[in-house]
């Protein structure tokens, strides 16, 4: 062994005895963050990773005696072979779709008017009323409106009844429920979502809106020219957001305006996974749609973020 | 202001009125049916049935229905249940996401981006809820409180939320008390959750509003109908149309008791009883949600 090659090992095992060291004041030094960590980390690994392990279930046979039997890719063929589930993909879709056309567009101009008044009281007033729905669960708005859409009476009856419509049961025609699932929506998230629209407003430099009224713009010419495209990054933003969820379409508010009769229209993939496998027990079919569903959701959410971090540079996280 | 109000012709008043009142429409839209509930509530229970959807006053004035319900077990165990729930997991929660958020936030710890991807990983897939419930049913809690106070324990934005906020604490502030000899579970106690006051109110806002509000795991998770949350109560009563659940069979088939009541009235009044905790801290709601949201999601 030459001089050299005992310097090397020399020096390599000084360097590792000195990041074994390093290893050891960081472990004195940090153990107490890792104590204080310990907790939230233990449930993000229990809570959040194990369900991932036992979604391997998707690819077995359950049996009531373990262990499970490995089937590959059976239950997925089933899946796709099963005309139940594309109409519950194309409901999950319609009613996305629906949203982003119909809901979304709403707290931009709720946040467009609001940003038009000009007492401070009268402002925080209708904030205050209009925010309330958001705190409330979709039980609550579930029962609002069946109340509210009551052919009987309901007050949306008695109102179309003013025009001589007659009784619509919105809760049951097939036509309608779609609509009942928008209108609900813009109820809870109209007043809310516009607040971060308002803040996007509020952060314009007012000194653009007074060089404008200097030249004579009115209040048209300073929301397209001026508000607007001071607020458009923030409508991408949560635009490209809202397509990350395009696959989610709201299972808690579907399960609570869903009823026998308006099942077939609404019926959406949350609400299939939960059928399939908790009322009637198909396991395994169950964690395959929702693994389907998990996956092309991560891909679209994965790709939401970056578009939006690209463009934007705000991301999802 | 005054320029403006000068300046202010016919056409632009005519504006302005119509933006208010689009406005205060959508304030009506808003609250009529609440309130509509809440009339129908106090009304006397025997000119109930052909009360209208628009209408905001009681038909008469009674507390019938609200003396009934506040009696009824199911939903005193309801109520029980909720704020048993609520308290448990906001506390559990705060605690948990705190003390997480401040290790996370620490420059220099090891394997910080790695514990960070383990979070965000959580936000981005998630394998849906058979495997919860298999998961729930393997740690036997099944049934258990446990299941649902749980469920959503460190909530992964609210985290990310407070770490935020922990990382702009001024290090000299920490410097400070580790000279005075305080060790990092004093330093976080003594320095770190004072100064995060405001955060920390903020978060225990998101967890109560979130729990409260929580209905799906409840259902799923909780087989006993005594340990079901008031959220359940009211989606089998309302929702499901289980009008036994309330009015019971007994009182149904002799026509005694709450089934004297509208079945109208008392939907009502249970869906305002779900509402008030949240109406009560509406007031602070308004005050730390819309901060909080503003500073969490801007920053982004």
């Amino acid at each position: 062994m030459s001089l050299a090659d005992e310097r090397a090992i020399a020096s390599y095992a000084r360097e590792r005895s000195q990041r074994w060291q390093g290893t050891k004041n960081g472990l004195r030094r940090w153990w107490p963050y890792f104590a204080m960590m310990a907790p939230g980390i233990t449930y993000f690994l229990v809570w959040h990773y194990f369900p991932i392990w036992e979604a391997k279930m998707a690819f077995e046979q359950v049996r009531i005696i373990p262990p499970n039997i490995w089937v590959g890719l059976k239950h997925f063929q089933t899946l796709f072979a099963s005309p139940v589930f594309y109409q519950v993909l194309a409901n999950t879709l319609i009613i996305s779709t629906l949203k982003i056309i119909f809901v979304f567009p709403v707290p931009i101009i709720v946040a467009l008017l609001l940003s038009e008044i000009r007492g401070g009281a009268l402002r925080k007033f209708i904030q205050s009323a209009i925010y309330l729905p958001h705190f409330l669960s979709w039980v609550v708005i579930a029962g609002i409106f069946i109340a509210l859409l009551s052919p009987s009476d309901g007050a949306v009856n008695q109102v179309i009844g003013w025009f001589g419509v007659r009784p619509v049961s919105f809760m049951t025609e097939s036509g309608t429920i779609r609509w009942v699932l928008v209108f609900s929506e813009i109820w809870r998230s109209a007043g809310w979502d516009s607040l971060l629209y308002l803040a996007a407003i509020i952060a314009i430099d007012p000194q653009l809106y007074d060089a404008a009224e200097m030249d004579g713009a009115n209040r048209w010419h300073k929301i397209r020219d001026i508000t607007i495209p001071g607020i458009v990054p923030t409508i991408a933003t949560l635009f490209i957001l809202n397509m990350g969820m395009f696959l989610s379409a709201d299972l808690n508010q579907v399960i609570n305006l869903m009823n026998d009769v308006n099942r077939g229209q609404i019926d959406i993939l949350d609400t299939y996974v939960y059928r399939l496998g908790l009322k009637t027990g198909e396991y395994s079919l169950a964690t395959a749609a929702g693994l389907f569903k998990a996956v092309i959701g991560m891909a679209m959410i994965m790709a939401a973020h970056f578009v939006s971090k690209r463009l934007t540079g705000k991301g999802v996280w | 202001m005054a320029a403006q109000a000068i300046g202010r012709t016919r056409l632009e008043r005519i504006e302005y009125a119509i933006i208010v009142s689009t406005l205060l429409l959508l304030v009506v839209v808003t609250v009529q049916p609440i309130l509509n509930l809440l009339a129908i509530s106090l009304s006397d229970p025997s000119r109930i049935a052909g009360m209208s959807g628009l209408t905001i006053i009681p038909n008469g004035f009674s507390l019938d229905v609200w003396s009934l319900l506040l009696q009824h077990p199911n939903v005193q165990r309801g109520v029980f249940n909720s704020i048993f729930i609520t308290a448990a997991s906001t506390v559990i929660g705060v605690l948990g996401t705190a003390l997480m958020a401040w290790g996370m936030s620490r420059p220099g710890l090891p394997g910080r981006r790695l514990i960070f991807v383990v979070v965000l990983v959580t936000i981005v897939f998630e394998p849906g809820i058979i495997p919860d419930y298999f998961l729930m049913r393997r740690l036997g809690l099944l049934d258990s409180y446990w299941s649902v106070i749980l469920y959503k324990a460190v909530n992964a934005w609210y985290l990310i939320i407070l770490i935020r906020f922990f990382e702009e604490i001024p290090s000299e502030l920490l410097e400070a008390a580790e000279l005075d000899g305080a060790n990092p579970f004093q330093v976080f106690w003594t320095v770190v959750l004072p100064l995060a006051r405001p955060a920390l109110a903020t978060i225990a806002l998101f967890y109560l509003v979130f729990h409260w509000n929580e209905f799906f795991r409840a259902m799923i998770y909780l087989n006993d109908q005594g340990k079901w949350p008031l959220q359940v109560v009211l989606r089998q009563f309302v929702v499901e149309g289980d009008k036994l659940a309330i009015v019971g069979a007994e009182n149904a088939t002799q026509n005694i008791g709450v089934a004297q009541i509208h079945i109208r009235a008392l939907k009502a009044g249970m869906i305002l009883l779900t509402i008030a905790p949240i109406l009560l801290i509406y007031p602070l709601i308004l005050k730390f949600f819309t901060k909080g949201t503003m500073s969490g999601a801007l920053k982004g």
